[in-house]
């Protein structure tokens, strides 16, 4: 759907990295929201994986370069360079693998200390499509619910007690059925303060005078300004 | 998952500076087994940029003598003046800037990674004019590098513009006939020396064109005097009105490497940081490394990079990285109408413009690049200065009182408090690539400001001696997007 042909909204990079153990659905709920697509079974990502996705916000757009780093990584080589200078993390638990919030943990530690001051960073339990909940209307929390089926191991109120004391936005998603993914990236979105989307992207930049990435130089050569954005595909 | 030992690696690249970092670049799309090791633990090598913290170990290494090319690091840091955490601060350790013609950014287009990088405006070069008498203070003057700055400029006599106005033009088409006559007689010898017999050019507007050259020792020879300031001109306006050069935001060279490095690990090459070579046996066809993590691996190649100096009598750089206090908002304005903010320029201080406080005059030129906030590697409101000059006696001396001279004349009437000050030394090295049965081994980084495309050249060699007889029909650096990247100008979502 196309704006209604007005001027173009005020459009920023915003660059997300997603982090969690292997085989937590990373990569399922980043092509959930990319491709608004599920594989049952999907091949580990090797290394990591690098997509591309707009979300449209009232007053702005923002669009996310969003990094997939391989769970199984083995060195601690790779993350470092994905987070660095990185607005946004997603770190991705399995909600039926007690372990994968424990290294979840660890994850959200690690970029509080070494990753830009200010990156927001969103707790997701994946996976939801696995629990009596369902991916319905999601919410409730249940107790030990084996003998029902339900495969739920880290109840919602664990999590979420967590992630208030931690300052993390927190979801319950279902890559499997999109429940709940695109909310994910857009409270992601909403969360980035405007300021600092405003000279460019990046920790230092809140308070600034408002420019849309004025200074960016594109190599696609010179363009006229913002012209080409507002026009619908 | 197999164990590292079980891989037999076609090729091991070892440390993660800009040419490795490259390599791993043009590799990411050869389904080659590739790993990438670097002994730091950090990204960028000799290219990288540091917050504050890292800074700190960084220096506390150097200092214990096992910096590789760099010594005599130290931290001046009052009180914690910075007043802002370690993370908010990127200092580039080669802040080097890439001129608009540069063929890395045709390979970054190419293969696409530039889609990760972000790209600034480098702005006018200023030179520092003494004082000449008391009434008169110190000053910066523009240098103009174009037509129509020249024509517009007050800061050089009409006389003078005529000159400049006849040498540049002379420069635009230096390789062709009348031209060549002209200059080749000179090639070897200093640029000044051309600049003087043939243009009549005087001292100050021979500063003015050599500056324009960022040579360290001010002595470049003619032939690559004309090169340099030949790619300058014609860089300008490449990617929009008034600037010649970029430079990448977060850091410079290290931002680069790592988008590389990136791409290598998109491409299936697995990385370990903190990780180095300590031995290696050549078995039969493959060499057998013994790592520090005490892994073994095989490989069919390794490449590494010289990180040992020469030991030649050329010694290095010195440099100084200093924060500022100040945005130091009127060195960052647009030259022309419709020019992009640039975030970095770049003053010289010729040879003799200074003086040591014994009262030597300083010998060789100081050049300082002035970084705003909008580098991302200081905070709003502060601007990092990366100050360098030849490496002698004197030279960090020389380079603090370039530091006062700048902050006396800057043109930002706030005082321009020092926060913070890093100071170290780059030694230079070998700078040809050497291959040794199945060790490649590229060239030390080089001191030079502006990157130059001959470094582009080892990695090429390096790619292909990994491809081997595939490097015949696979395109170098030629990437089409990877799947799920969508294209900025051709797509716009619901």
């Amino acid at each position: 759907m196309a704006d209604s042909g007005n001027a173009p909204k005020p459009s920023s990079s915003v660059k997300l990295v997603l982090l969690g153990e292997a085989a937590v659905g990373k990569s399922s709920l980043v092509l959930r929201f990319v491709n608004n697509d599920f594989q049952e079974n999907k091949e580990p990502t090797i290394g990591a994986a690098f997509l591309t996705q707009k979300c449209n916000l009232p007053t702005r757009t923002i669009k996310f370069e969003i990094w997939d780093t391989a769970g199984q990584e083995r060195f601690a080589s790779l993350a470092p360079m994905y987070y660095r200078n990185a607005q946004a993390a997603l770190v991705v638990y399995d909600l039926t693998k007690p372990t994968s919030l424990i290294k979840a943990k660890h994850w959200v530690a690690e970029l509080q200390r070494q990753a830009s001051p200010g990156i927001v960073i969103s707790l997701v339990g994946n996976k939801l499509d696995l629990t009596n909940d369902g991916a319905g209307d999601g919410g409730g929390e249940e107790g030990a619910a084996e003998d029902s089926g339900d495969a739920r191991k880290v109840t919602t109120e664990e999590a979420k007690t967590y992630a208030e004391d931690e300052g993390l936005l927190f979801f319950e998603t279902s890559a499997k059925t999109g429940y709940n993914v695109t909310e994910v990236f857009t409270a992601i979105a909403n969360s980035i303060p405007e300021t600092s989307l405003k000279t460019a992207r990046g920790p230092n930049a809140s308070h600034a005078p408002s420019r849309t990435e004025e200074q960016r130089v594109n190599l696609n050569g010179p363009r006229d300004s913002g012209a080409k954005d507002s026009c619908a595909c | 998952m197999e164990s590292l030992g079980d891989t037999l690696w076609d090729v091991v690249i070892c440390g993660t500076g800009l040419q490795q970092s490259l390599l791993a670049l043009a590799l990411s799309r050869s389904d080659k087994k590739i790993l990438h090791l670097d002994p730091n633990d950090f990204y960028g090598g000799a290219e990288a940029a540091f917050s504050l913290q890292d800074a700190e170990s960084w220096a506390a290494r150097v200092a214990t003598g096992t910096g590789g090319l760099f010594r005599s690091a130290s931290i001046v840091r009052p009180e914690d003046a910075t007043g802002s955490t370690s993370r908010a601060y990127s200092l580039a350790l080669a802040p080097k800037l890439i001129h608009a013609r540069s063929a890395l950014l045709s390979q970054l287009v190419s293969s696409r990674a530039y889609r990760q990088v972000e790209f600034l405006a480098v702005g006018s070069f200023h030179i520092f004019k003494p004082s000449q008498d008391p009434v008169q203070p110190s000053s910066l003057a523009r240098i103009p590098s174009t037509r129509e700055e020249v024509f517009s400029t007050s800061a050089v006599s009409t006389k003078a513009k005529r000159l400049l106005m006849k040498f540049l033009k002379f420069v635009l088409n230096y390789e062709s006939s009348p031209q060549l006559d002209l200059w080749q007689q000179h090639a070897d010898a200093p640029l000044t020396q051309l600049l003087q017999q043939e243009f009549k050019v005087d001292s100050e507007l021979q500063a003015y064109i050599v500056t324009l050259t960022l040579s360290l020792d001010g002595k470049i020879t003619t032939r690559d005097g004309l090169a340099v300031i030949r790619r300058h001109l014609s860089s300008m306006g490449v990617y929009g009105p008034g600037f010649a050069a970029l430079y990448p935001k977060w850091g410079g060279l290290s931002e680069i490497a790592q988008v590389s490095c990136r791409a290598g690990a998109v491409g299936g090459a697995v990385y370990m940081l903190g990780t180095g070579i300590k031995a290696m046996e050549k078995v039969g066809e493959e060499t057998e490394l013994q790592l520090t993590s005490g892994d073994k691996v095989k490989t069919r190649l390794l490449v590494q990079a010289d990180d040992n100096p020469s030991g030649q009598t050329e010694t290095g750089i010195s440099r100084l990285v200093a924060v500022i206090a100040s945005p130091l908002t009127s060195q960052f304005e647009a030259s022309v109408e419709g020019a992009p903010r640039p975030a970095v320029t770049i003053t010289a201080f010729p040879a003799g413009s200074l003086s040591t406080t014994s009262g030597k005059a300083s010998e060789y030129p100081v050049y300082l690049s002035a970084h705003s906030s909008d580098t991302g590697e200081c905070p709003l409101g502060q601007s990092v200065l990366y100050l360098t000059t030849l490496s002698i006696p004197d030279a960090k001396d020389i380079l603090q009182q370039a530091l006062n001279a700048f902050r006396g004349v800057s043109g930002d009437d706030q005082a321009l408090q020092v926060l913070y000050q890093l100071q170290y030394e780059q030694l230079s090295g070998s700078k040809t690539i050497q291959t040794d049965g199945s060790t490649i081994t590229l060239p030390t980084p080089s001191l030079s400001l502006s990157l130059e495309d001959s470094i582009l050249g080892p990695v090429h060699e390096a790619w292909e001696k990994v491809m081997g007889d595939a490097a015949v029909e696979a395109e170098y650096m030629a990437f089409s997007d990877r799947e799920g990247v969508m294209d900025d100008d051709d797509v716009y979502d619901e």
